[in-house]
């Protein structure tokens, strides 16, 4: 079966006297359908491994496959296509559009695949349908709670089917009912309806509750269970 | 829902964004700061409102002078004696104005003389009230178009008598109203009875300051030559520069080069020219406030580029490319300028409008001056949108979607 993600051997350094080695050597492969945590302290290299399995940025050696597409040789537009059409993130602040309706920050999910307004609208309404916030469509960002807000990011980060959701330490600005209904709602999503979770955290708790953890030290791989 | 897995490949992997969706995303950012878009558009507003307004004034004066210019005729010619070979004031022979009469394209002329002589309210009143004397026919209500607020004009019944024709100015300095009650002025100290007060001339100010006596009445009683000063003359419009040429030599065979012939509506347009020079300038002024404006919203811009850093991110992590993030604020600052732009033919419109009513014109503003301004506002808000536009593409996406800093 395809790997939703594959990292071989990746390495990022950053510039510097000596150059930082943010990633060291990272092996990875989350396959179609599982749920897993990425654990580690600040400064262990997540971020940097996030955003590489979210092409935000680039290895500076090794081999990134999303889907079984070798990134590396794309340009930015493809790079950019790549994560309209097969990634969806989610944000520890939400990145919500505060002057937006929910039902709109939801469609924004598909608004770089250049799917139509009316389309992209309804396919919102049922993912808002899915985070139990059906009747907050057109509500604003500004009047609903940090849970709320985090349900309306990930309603937007699964409205068009990716092939890997990326969680950046989803529940790290809610308390923590909040954050185990957010939780829950991931694993509702990974049992229920296929969809494929990273999620990244430095919360120990969290990624207790998932069935694989990818720990991360010094920009390498410690344990992946 | 069911989350299927997309099949593998590169095909229909393009980042795409509708057209119509490029204008939303570009036109949201505009909504949701109102006071902020307002202020930024009002530097454009004010450069366009002063240059559709420059623009409309003139030539809303100008339409109204050419429409006068039409109505006076612009086939009025004048005929004077020039400077001989040896500088003194040359002579038109007395026979000139009939000798010009009978050009066959020359439709009517007439001849006026002019007269030394104080003009004053009577014979003991000695302040200078700054106004001429001219001999001439009843002809000239035809030629020059003369049109009376007051009484009579000089004709062939009294152009024997001691009476006078004032010209509008002329009245109004001696405090002449009208006719009736019969005034009298006298000029050196001869009494002379006013018959007649002319409206305004437009193509003749001078007229305005003249009193006209009868050309009879000056050589049979007053022993005062005939000798014209100048002769005007109307000439078939077709054929007016055909004509021109040939009037020195038939109004002074002898010496044709001492004779001078002028159009009066020629100095009339030479004004609109004169305003063409002051029009420039305020058009530059109002093109230099069309470049501020253009700065102010770069900078704006650019603000916004800074505040709007995770929103850049988000949009890049949901699959926009950079160009998609570009010509989002491009479309943005465009969007302000234009907006700017409508204000500003807005405000232009309506000073022009109100000065216009003001000066008893109609308005008339050029289509191209409104087309213009609008299409001035797009391509200045687009320029100024390039240098934002580009910071904001160049932003590193996994920088943008880290929170704070």
């Amino acid at each position: 079966m395809t790997a939703a993600l594959e990292l071989r051997d990746v390495t990022r350094e950053y510039p510097g006297e000596p150059p930082i080695k943010a990633l060291d050597g990272v092996d990875l492969r989350i396959n179609a359908g599982e749920i897993v945590a990425i654990v580690g302290p600040s400064g262990s290299g997540k971020s940097t491994l996030l955003n590489i399995m979210g092409t935000l940025d680039r290895p500076t050696s090794g081999e990134v496959l999303i889907d079984g597409i070798d990134t590396a040789s794309l340009g930015d537009r493809q790079r950019s296509g790549l994560r309209s059409s097969k990634l969806g993130f989610i944000f520890q602040s939400f990145h919500l559009l505060e002057g937006a309706r929910v039902v709109d920050n939801v469609a924004n999910g598909l608004l770089y695949r250049g799917v139509d307004r009316s389309t992209r609208i309804e396919k919102a309404r049922t993912a808002l349908a899915l985070v139990g916030l059906a009747d907050r469509a057109n509500t604003r960002p500004p009047k609903l709670s940090g849970g709320q807000r985090q349900r309306v990011a990930i309603a937007r980060a699964l409205v068009g089917d990716p092939t890997l959701i990326l969680a950046d330490e989803p529940t790290g600005n809610l308390d923590s009912r909040t954050s185990d209904d957010i939780l829950r709602l991931l694993e509702d999503l990974n049992s229920d309806h296929g969809a494929t979770i990273a999620i990244i955290t430095h919360d120990l708790d969290v990624a207790g509750r998932v069935p694989r953890q990818v720990s991360v030290r010094d920009g390498r791989i410690e344990v992946s269970a | 829902m069911n989350l299927q897995r997309s099949t593998s490949g590169t095909r229909g992997m393009r980042s795409r964004l509708r057209l119509p969706d490029r204008f939303r995303t570009g036109l949201g950012g505009l909504g949701s700061r109102p006071g902020r878009t307002l202020l930024t558009a009002l530097g454009i507003a004010l450069g366009i409102a002063s240059m559709v307004t420059v623009v409309g004034i003139s030539s809303s004066s100008k339409a109204d002078l050419l429409a006068e210019l039409d109505e006076l005729g612009t086939n009025l010619l004048q005929v004077r004696p020039g400077q001989s070979l040896f500088g003194d004031d040359a002579k038109l022979p007395t026979d000139a104005a009939t000798m010009l009469r009978a050009v066959p394209s020359v439709t009517d002329a007439v001849g006026v003389t002019s007269i030394r002589g104080d003009v004053a309210r009577n014979r003991w009143d000695d302040d200078p009230y700054g106004l001429s004397v001219i001999a001439t026919n009843g002809r000239i209500t035809e030629v020059l178009q003369l049109e009376l607020a007051s009484g009579r004009k000089i004709d062939t019944q009294t152009q024997g008598l001691p009476v006078a024709v004032l010209g509008a100015v002329a009245a109004e300095r001696l405090a002449i109203v009208d006719t009736t009650g019969g005034p009298t002025v006298s000029i050196d100290g001869v009494s002379f009875q006013v018959i007649g007060i002319l409206q305004p001339h437009a193509l003749h100010p001078d007229l305005d300051r003249t009193v006209m006596i009868g050309e009879k009445h000056a050589r049979d009683d007053l022993g005062i030559d005939p000798n014209h000063s100048a002769v005007y003359l109307r000439v078939e419009p077709t054929l007016l520069e055909a004509t021109r040429p040939l009037l020195a030599r038939t109004a002074n065979p002898a010496s044709p080069n001492e004779v001078e012939v002028s159009r009066p509506s020629d100095a009339l347009e030479a004004q609109t020219k004169v305003d063409q020079n002051l029009q420039n300038l305020l058009l530059a002024l109002g093109g230099v406030a069309l470049l501020v404006g253009g700065v102010g919203i770069a900078n704006i811009m650019v603000i916004s580029v800074i505040e709007r850093r995770s929103e850049i991110g988000l949009r890049r992590a949901l699959g926009a490319t950079r160009g998609h993030i570009s010509s989002q604020f491009v479309i943005e600052a465009a969007a302000l300028s234009t907006i700017g732009g409508a204000l500003g033919l807005g405000i232009g419109v309506g000073a022009t409008w109100i000065y216009a009513d003001s000066q008893g014109w109609t308005l008339a503003i050029p289509l191209q001056a409104l087309l213009g301004g609008i299409v001035a506002a797009l391509a200045i808000g687009a320029f100024a949108g390039l240098y934002p536009a580009a910071k904001a593409a160049r932003l590193d996406p996994a920088e943008a979607v880290r929170p704070h800093g």
